[in-house]
């Protein structure tokens, strides 16, 4: 009786159910571990004071008045944005037009060029951070600075000064991000049907309206997606500020997460640090909460049209 | 065919930049290598006994050769001796013991870092409770002090490697400048801060030379020799209570106002090749930092060495502790008892540089016998001993280097025209601000 009960629980349909979620499981454990349990820690520590060694003592919303008065707290919102800004901006444009002009027919040796483009974003950080650190140096030889010197700029100070640190981070971020993006944009343009530049081409398209008219409309999609990445992305900003300014983190140029990794791992205090990253989460959840807006409103007015 | 090669080519020179990237796995196990930046660990275990330790250590130790002579005087234990880089040594362990588990019998901890464990005592075996009060004497008080907790009753670590500080100096620079290049009359010549200054101003007026490259490092040594620097042992912030600090501060802004020392970061690529170049008199170092400057200034006799104006400090060297969560502690205090004692640490000096915090080798011939070439023939070993012995001890405090890095920050600043006075009270609150994190 018994084991024709299990016999009839185990249905056939059950049988496959089972053995999909053991499939897909693996996935869902490591998330939980490495993924969920740490973020949900998280939450709990910003209400503690706890510097990592020893035990936690309970200190309610103290560490998010903590960090909301502190100036640099702030400082650290304003530079992620602002490097954001510089860094991704500029750098959609470029990969639009760098994508553009290697998928066109016209340019020798493409496959030598697209692999080439993509070669920065596979380049190690560290030494991604520590060439930049020659590059813009404050001794007047400093590259940079060097080349400003024919234009009578004096040694600039670019992990000091306000502009110059961000200047300096932005074009990090802009060097190794552009090729990973023009090889999105690369694919999303190859999917392009051809038919449409022959037809534009044979109306008398110039070049610049064959990417106004035919190219950007139809790679929506995939700017969405580079925007939304891209985006993420100069959220996390961490590693560049680190190594180009070192473990204090000047004012000038610490981002959110290298803000909220400064008080856990250099400071000790792990309860300003977790109210620090439950901050960034509602930033980062409102915006992409208005990017989705923004997307789904574009998607509707198209079909509309 | 031809695309289906120049794609060939492509993805080879691809990966080739991928695997230059991936750092170098091929570490055969001799003891790690301090210039490797990447997370590689080596583990090696030597000798068969039935008690394992697990040893934590970061640099180039050569204790590898100390452990097989104590594993076949102690056929007992096994140890197992595993290399990492510095930084992820620290890191790991601290996250251990944070964890509460996963910690090694035995860790090294550098100096520095030590500081980070003061309110830790629970996650470490007092070694008092092990019979480390009988070693003490071995020891240079400063060093032993390090080591324990405010009170003094409880200690962390024995002692390994010191770097205690001395004035390196460029012979060819002081002799344009006028002056005697030998270690005794140098020595003589700088024996106070009043007149280092004197001397900067007589070089640059002489030579148009600056007499230190990094304004840090003038007020590291100024720092060091202070009795009392950011913290009470109870550690709250003292640095307006007493002048110690804010006078080194004063002296490097002047120094820098006067343009006699320059600023240039620590570790680029500018300022090592400024050592070959000399383009700067003096350079205010601990004992370790000899093999940096024979690296980057290959000639021999330019570069010479004696002792600091008023003193001296420490920069550098480490401690062997035993976490708490060890099984065996009596057996890894005996093993680190026998491995910092004297004759092992003569060893550890004469084959790897690390220099001794037993003052016992001071005295060894093979200490006193030891010169070097390279330094003109200055009696190197003898100076570096004076200073060791010259350090002050001082409490540091578990937010000695966050607290540390504020005023670099505020050097910095200086160095690039601003005005000290604000720097220094920007510093300040900038202090205070870290500590109300806690």
């Amino acid at each position: 009786m018994e084991t024709s009960k299990k016999a009839k629980w185990l249905t056939e349909k059950r049988r496959t159910a089972l053995s999909a979620y053991l499939f897909i499981s693996p996935f869902f454990i490591l998330f939980a571990i490495f993924g969920l349990f740490p973020m949900i820690f998280s939450f709990y520590l910003s209400f503690f004071r706890w510097d990592g060694l020893n035990p936690m003592t309970f200190n309610g919303f103290k560490n998010f008045e903590f960090i909301f008065n502190d100036p640099v707290f702030y400082s650290s919102i304003k530079n992620t944005f602002i490097i954001g800004i510089m860094g991704t901006l500029p750098q959609i444009i470029i990969a639009i037009l760098i994508a553009f002009a290697l998928n066109s027919t016209l340019i020798r040796f493409r496959n030598t060029f697209r692999t080439m483009i993509f070669l920065p974003y596979i380049t190690s950080i560290v030494a991604v951070a520590i060439i930049f650190g020659v590059v813009f140096n404050n001794q007047p030889f400093g590259f940079a600075n060097y080349i400003l010197s024919f234009f009578d700029v004096g040694p600039i100070r670019w992990d000091a000064e306000y502009w110059p640190v961000k200047i300096a981070i932005a074009t990090m971020v802009f060097w190794r991000w552009v090729g990973y993006n023009t090889i999105i944009f690369l694919a999303g343009m190859q999917s392009i049907p051809k038919e449409l530049y022959e037809a534009a081409k044979m109306d008398g398209a110039t070049l610049s309206q064959q990417i106004r008219l035919i190219t950007l409309p139809m790679l929506k999609p995939i700017t969405m997606f580079v925007v939304f990445t891209a985006t993420i992305g100069s959220f996390q900003l961490f590693t560049e500020p680190l190594i180009f300014l070192g473990r204090n983190l000047r004012e000038e140029g610490i981002t959110m997460v290298a803000y909220l990794w400064r008080d856990a791992f250099v400071y000790n205090s792990f309860g300003t640090a977790s109210a620090a990253a439950i901050v960034l989460f509602l930033i980062i959840i409102t915006l992409t909460a208005i990017n989705l807006w923004i997307t789904n409103r574009i998607g509707r007015s198209k079909k509309i049209s | 065919m031809k695309k289906f090669l120049r794609l060939t080519a492509t993805t080879v020179l691809a990966l080739s930049v991928l695997a230059a990237c991936g750092g170098n796995e091929n570490t055969n196990g001799d003891g790690g290598d301090t210039d490797n930046a990447g997370d590689d660990t080596t583990s090696e275990t030597i000798g068969d006994g039935d008690i394992e330790l697990v040893f934590w250590e970061f640099g180039n130790t050569g204790y590898d050769k100390l452990i097989e002579e104590y594993v076949e005087e102690n056929p007992n234990v096994t140890i197992n001796l595993q290399n990492s880089d510095m930084n992820d040594l620290h890191d790991n362990l601290f996250t251990s013991i944070s964890a509460g588990t996963g910690a090694p019998d035995i860790t090294m901890i550098e100096e520095a870092q030590i500081e980070r464990y003061r309110n830790a005592e629970h996650a470490f075996t007092n070694l008092y409770d092990l019979g480390a009060e009988e070693v003490s004497e071995n020891y240079l008080d400063w060093v032993w002090q390090n080591g324990e907790n405010a009170d003094g009753d409880f200690l962390f670590g024995l002692p390994t490697d010191i770097g205690p500080t001395v004035m390196f100096y460029r012979t060819d620079v002081f002799e344009e400048a006028g002056f005697d290049s030998s270690p005794e009359a140098v020595s003589d010549l700088v024996a106070t801060w009043d007149d280092f200054e004197n001397v900067a101003k007589e070089i640059q007026e002489k030579t148009g030379k600056q007499m230190v490259d990094g304004a840090e490092l003038v007020y590291n040594a100024r720092r060091d020799q202070a009795t009392e620097q950011y913290f009470n042992t109870d550690d709250e912030l003292i640095v307006e209570e007493h002048n110690q600090i804010s006078d080194a501060y004063n002296y490097v802004a002047s120094l820098l106002d006067q343009d006699l020392i320059g600023n240039i970061p620590l570790w680029t690529p500018e300022w090592f090749a400024g050592m070959d170049e000399g383009s700067y008199a003096t350079m205010l170092a601990p004992a370790w930092m000899q093999g940096v400057i024979k690296d980057n200034s290959p000639e021999e006799g330019v570069w010479s060495l004696t002792t600091m104006p008023e003193g001296a400090g420490n920069w550098g060297g480490s401690y062997l502790t035993v976490p708490a969560e060890s099984e065996h502690p009596e057996e890894a205090y005996k093993f680190i008892e026998w491995l910092t004692a004297p004759e092992q640490q003569l060893k550890a000096f004469l084959d790897y540089g690390l220099f001794p915090s037993a003052p016992a080798v001071y005295e060894m011939p093979e200490f006193l016998e030891y010169e070097d070439s390279y330094f003109g023939g200055a009696p190197v070993a003898q100076i570096f001993s004076e200073a060791a012995e010259a350090v002050v001890p001082v409490y540091k405090g578990r937010n000695y280097y966050p607290v540390d890095g504020e005023v670099k920050e505020a050097i910095d600043n200086v160095a690039a025209g601003s005005d000290p006075q604000e720097e220094w009270e920007a510093a300040l609150v900038r202090m205070e601000r870290i500590l109300d994190r806690q």
